[in-house]
């Protein structure tokens, strides 16, 4: 302990409180009254309406959510796929390549996703393969911005893993297709989940690359939240918010209680 | 203990290599080349043949410098809002614990989940021209008009981005500190050090390669950022991702976008060695 | 179920037999290298069928390296390895016909303790029966059939481990492989578990064991022959007994128990009955050993528990030397004494009174159980 003196703890846990008050919870809980709100013109909220939100249930805005949503759980799934691949492939490498290939698979994240849009337009908008205007698009740009995360999870997950589960069970006849879906993969099933988890967060948030790509039919909800605010209808652009936020928020708390048996979690 | 670990090399020719080729595929074909043919765009000119003269006329525009100048800046001084937040914040979560602490840890691990410009939204509640902050004003002082304008500046942006990328630093420190030898501080406060200079000498350098690998990660970050400068949308701010999007979408400009992102992906990968370099050698 | 019906169930199954020859295991000059530096020298040995051959040594010395290079986890970077006669160097580890069992258990946290144990039956595509009647028996085996449901997250670590040797056992390996499997458990569970695996071995004659420890004592009481291994090299190699009572050399004196080594000079007169006469300062000895040039200087080797303080063993060699200490444990009391330049160690279980420090001190020893050793530089 830093601070011993009473009063002196009871300063501090004010500061913090305040901090994370001010920075965490207050925008959150904004949002939240905004979509509930009919009007704002003064300090507080008037009027409690669920207008919003039935607005936000049909048309285009549900729309939005089933957008978001597919294109969330297909790149997810592709993510997880590809990750999961290179991550254990590069494994198998001398530790020389996993070191460079693997920086490699890290860049599409570091790269500006407005430019991994840019470059998707510019790359597929002439043949030989031409995906402007489709949904597919979208789901490819999701896809590499997310790839790079369920790849870092997923190695991170296989460095922890102790070499003896997969060295016994070779030595007791398991060929290594055998050993890769009942030894390594339930080993690292935490991680997979995980990864899964956070891709579709990610996926379900982003906005740089979509915006670049999107075609009219298929608008996911941050663009179509913007699309809303830009217009000036800060309201029902904060109940999609909340849409948003909920949605992702009950499938991280879902991922993390799924029963995973005897595995459980492998901090 | 048993024998260092000896690996296995291969017996016949390794086919085990080959498993590492169709994911690369895929990221050659997903983001590699359309990378080739953004450089493409920007340097060759229609007719083929380097172009530099195209590509360099876009680099000297207002706009770009304009573009350039504020991404440094906005990253900077978010960088460092971000660092100064986190290091506070993780100081007190990890040395002045009070009950929900952990609660607050796993809140804030949650919140790099959503999106960014969900706190954007919110600060146009707060602090924007018919929000709380200024109605309260206006209120009790009886002003005629909203006097807090920052959200629509430069500064609306840093708040935001030092709001969404604390955490980005925050869970680092809090890592390095976790490891901190707890006797160590409990030796200090004993023998009568104060409370700053057991910071000074005992925590902090402990925490200076978190620091450094999360400062540079959010540095990269803070660059990047689109959602929050595209919410905010106020004149004269704009960033080099947001400059991008103008030029292609709203002017269909594609040569003079290629020729920014180039830049700013060349920007980010330079950040982006920083951030490695300084995560692996410095233990982070 | 005898060995007898496992080898009859193995040969139905047309599966490697336990039995004979086939479990045979030989190194031919392996080498294993590791980022360039040599971690196994050129290593010759040959492991009869049925028996177990315990390698041990201190960290380093390469014996883990050798298992591992048995098993097919390391290539080694010259040489071959045969297991029943057949050359596997090239073969992958799930084809070898082995088995692993490791310091660290290794259980399928996600599996019951009965899908563990079955697990390399189904690995290799054996039908539902079979498994079936394999677990129980395996799990018999080692005592573990209550515990066909558990997972191993709720068992202890004696009990992981023997469902380990279960999971092993029920292949039906040619060869066990065991890597320094109770240096996890505590003392009092390592006690049970060696008399475990003895009778393992005991109840399972065609099974071949290759035991790596770095505890001696657990060789000493498993071990059929025991291969020393010390920088990557086998130091010494032989039959238990003959390994402790007549160490070929100062390591393994060392390594395996306890010895006291006294520096000798081969006296002139060669005897016939298999006695040597040497001289140490003053004292005129006897050994056990086989014929020395007279004048050589060797170490007479004995061990602290064969010296006693009193003639009344009829004991016939006798040195002399002073007290230095003396530590009562109870069972046991140990004596540090001064032999000239030597210091020797002897335990007593039987101490009338506990002498003086400083005192001058008879130590006494029979001819048999010492035995002389080559002087070694720079040891």
């Amino acid at each position: 302990m830093l601070v011993w003196s009473r009063s002196g703890r009871f300063i501090v846990w004010l500061l913090a409180a305040l901090l994370i008050g001010i920075i965490f919870i207050a925008p959150l809980a904004v949002i939240l009254a905004a979509s509930l709100a009919q009007q704002w013109n003064g300090v507080f909220p008037t009027g409690f309406t669920l207008e919003h939100y039935a607005s936000a249930a049909g048309g285009a805005s549900g729309d939005s959510v089933v957008a978001s949503l597919i294109t969330g759980l297909v790149a997810s799934l592709l993510a997880l796929l590809c990750g999961s691949w290179a991550a254990l492939a590069l494994r198998a490498q001398g530790e020389a390549w996993s070191r460079t290939l693997g920086l490699l698979f890290f860049i599409p994240s570091a790269v500006p996703s407005v430019s991994v849009g840019l470059g998707l337009l510019v790359a597929f908008s002439q043949r030989p393969l031409l995906l402007n205007g489709t949904t597919a698009i979208v789901i490819l740009a999701h896809f590499v911005l997310i790839s790079a995360f369920s790849f870092g999870n997923v190695s991170a997950g296989l460095a922890r893993l102790s070499p003896d589960y997969e060295e016994v069970a070779s030595s007791l006849g398991a060929r290594p297709t055998y050993r890769l879906f009942n030894v390594t993969l339930p080993l690292i099933a935490p991680y997979l989940i995980a990864a899964f988890g956070l891709s579709f967060a990610l996926s379900m948030g982003e906005l740089g690359a979509t915006v670049m790509v999107y075609p009219p039919g298929w608008v996911t909800l941050p663009v179509a939240i913007f699309g809303l605010t830009d217009r000036g209808d800060i309201f029902s652009g904060a109940a999609l918010t909340m849409i948003l936020v909920a949605a992702t928020l009950a499938l991280l708390i879902g991922l993390e209680r799924l029963p995973l048996g005897a595995v459980g979690r492998r901090a | 203990m048993s024998d260092l670990a000896v690996r296995a090399a291969p017996a016949r020719p390794n086919f085990n290599g080959l498993w590492v080729a169709p994911p690369l595929i895929v990221l050659g074909l997903t983001f590699l080349y359309p990378l080739v043919l953004i450089a493409h765009a920007a340097l060759v000119a229609d007719a083929g043949g380097i172009d530099l003269g195209g590509f360099l006329s876009v680099l000297h525009s207002r706009a770009f410098l304009n573009a350039l100048i504020n991404t440094g800046l906005i990253a900077l001084a978010a960088t460092a809002g971000c660092l100064v937040l986190g290091v506070t914040l993780a100081l007190i979560l990890a040395f002045v614990p009070f009950p929900g602490s952990t609660f607050v840890a796993r809140l804030i691990d949650t919140f790099i989940a959503l999106p960014t410009f969900l706190v954007t939204l919110a600060f146009t509640f707060l602090y924007g021209s018919a929000g709380m902050l200024n109605g309260a004003l206006t209120q009790s002082f009886g002003l005629s008009e909203a006097p807090v304008h920052f959200l629509y500046s430069a500064w609306g942006v840093i708040l935001a981005e030092v709001t969404v990328y604390t955490p980005f630093v925050l869970r680092p420190l809090l890592a390095a500190f976790s490891l901190v030898d707890q006797s160590q501080i409990e030796v200090a406060g004993l023998l009568g050090a104060k409370p700053w200079r057991i910071v000074r000498n005992v925590i902090l350098p402990a925490a200076l390669p978190a620091a450094i690998a999360g400062g540079s990660l959010c540095l990269l970050l803070t660059v990047n950022e689109f959602g929050i400068v595209l919410f905010i949308g106020a004149k004269g701010v704009i960033t080099l991702p947001l400059l991008i999007y103008d030029k292609a979408i709203q002017e269909s400009d594609y040569q003079a976008a290629c020729a920014i992102a180039l830049v700013n992906i060349a920007l980010s990968l330079g950040l982006f060695s920083l951030y490695r370099f300084a995560a692996r050698r410095l233990g982070g | 179920m005898t060995s007898v019906a496992l080898g009859a169930e193995a040969r139905a199954r047309g599966e490697a037999q336990t039995l004979g020859s086939n479990s045979t295991v030989k190194f031919d000059a392996v080498t294993v290298a590791y980022r360039g530096a040599i971690v196994l020298k050129p290593l010759t040995l040959d492991v009869a069928a049925g028996e177990i051959l315990a390698m041990i040594g201190p960290s380093g010395s390469g014996k883990t390296t050798a298992l591992r290079a048995v098993a097919g986890f390391v290539r080694p970077a010259s040489g071959r390895i045969h297991i029943g006669g057949a050359d596997v160097t090239d073969l992958p580890p799930y084809e070898r016909g082995l088995a692993m069992v490791v310091q660290n258990y290794a259980l399928f946290p996600h599996m019951r303790v009965a899908d563990n144990v079955a697990f390399g039956l189904k690995a290799r595509g054996a039908a539902k029966p079979l498994i079936e009647e394999r677990v129980d028996d395996a799990l018999r085996i080692v005592g573990m059939q209550k515990y066909l449901k558990r997972y191993p997250r709720e068992l202890s670590g004696g009990q992981q481990q023997r469902v380990a040797i279960a999971r092993a056992l029920a292949v039906r390996p040619r060869v066990l492989l065991l890597d320094e499997p109770l240096s996890a458990l505590d003392a009092q569970i390592r006690r049970s578990m060696v008399e475990e695996i003895a009778r393992l071995h005991a109840d399972l004659p065609g099974l071949t064991i290759l035991y790596v420890t770095h505890d001696q004592s657990e060789a000493l009481t498993l071990a059929d022959r025991i291969a020393i291994l010390r920088d990557g090299a086998l130091s010494a190699i032989g039959r238990t007994s003959d390994l402790y009572r007549r160490p070929p050399n100062r390591f393994a004196a060392e390594f395996l128990g306890r010895a006291n080594l006294l520096p000798v000079v081969v006296e002139g007169n060669t005897r016939t009955d298999g006695m040597v006469a040497v001289r140490a300062g003053d004292d005129r000895l006897v050994v056990a050993s086989d014929a020395a040039p007279s004048g050589a200087r060797r170490l007479l080797c004995v061990r602290p528990q064969h010296l006693t303080l009193t003639a009344e063993y009829g004991y016939s060699n006798k040195v002399c030397g002073r007290l230095r200490e003396v530590l009562w444990q109870g069972e046991l009391t140990h004596l540090v004494a001064e032999v000239g330049d030597t210091v020797m160690r002897i335990v007593a279980t039987r101490l009338p009174s506990l002498p003086e420090r400083g005192a001058p001190l008879d130590l006494f020893f029979a001819p048999a159980d010492a035995s002389l050793i080559p002087e070694e530089a720079g040891v």
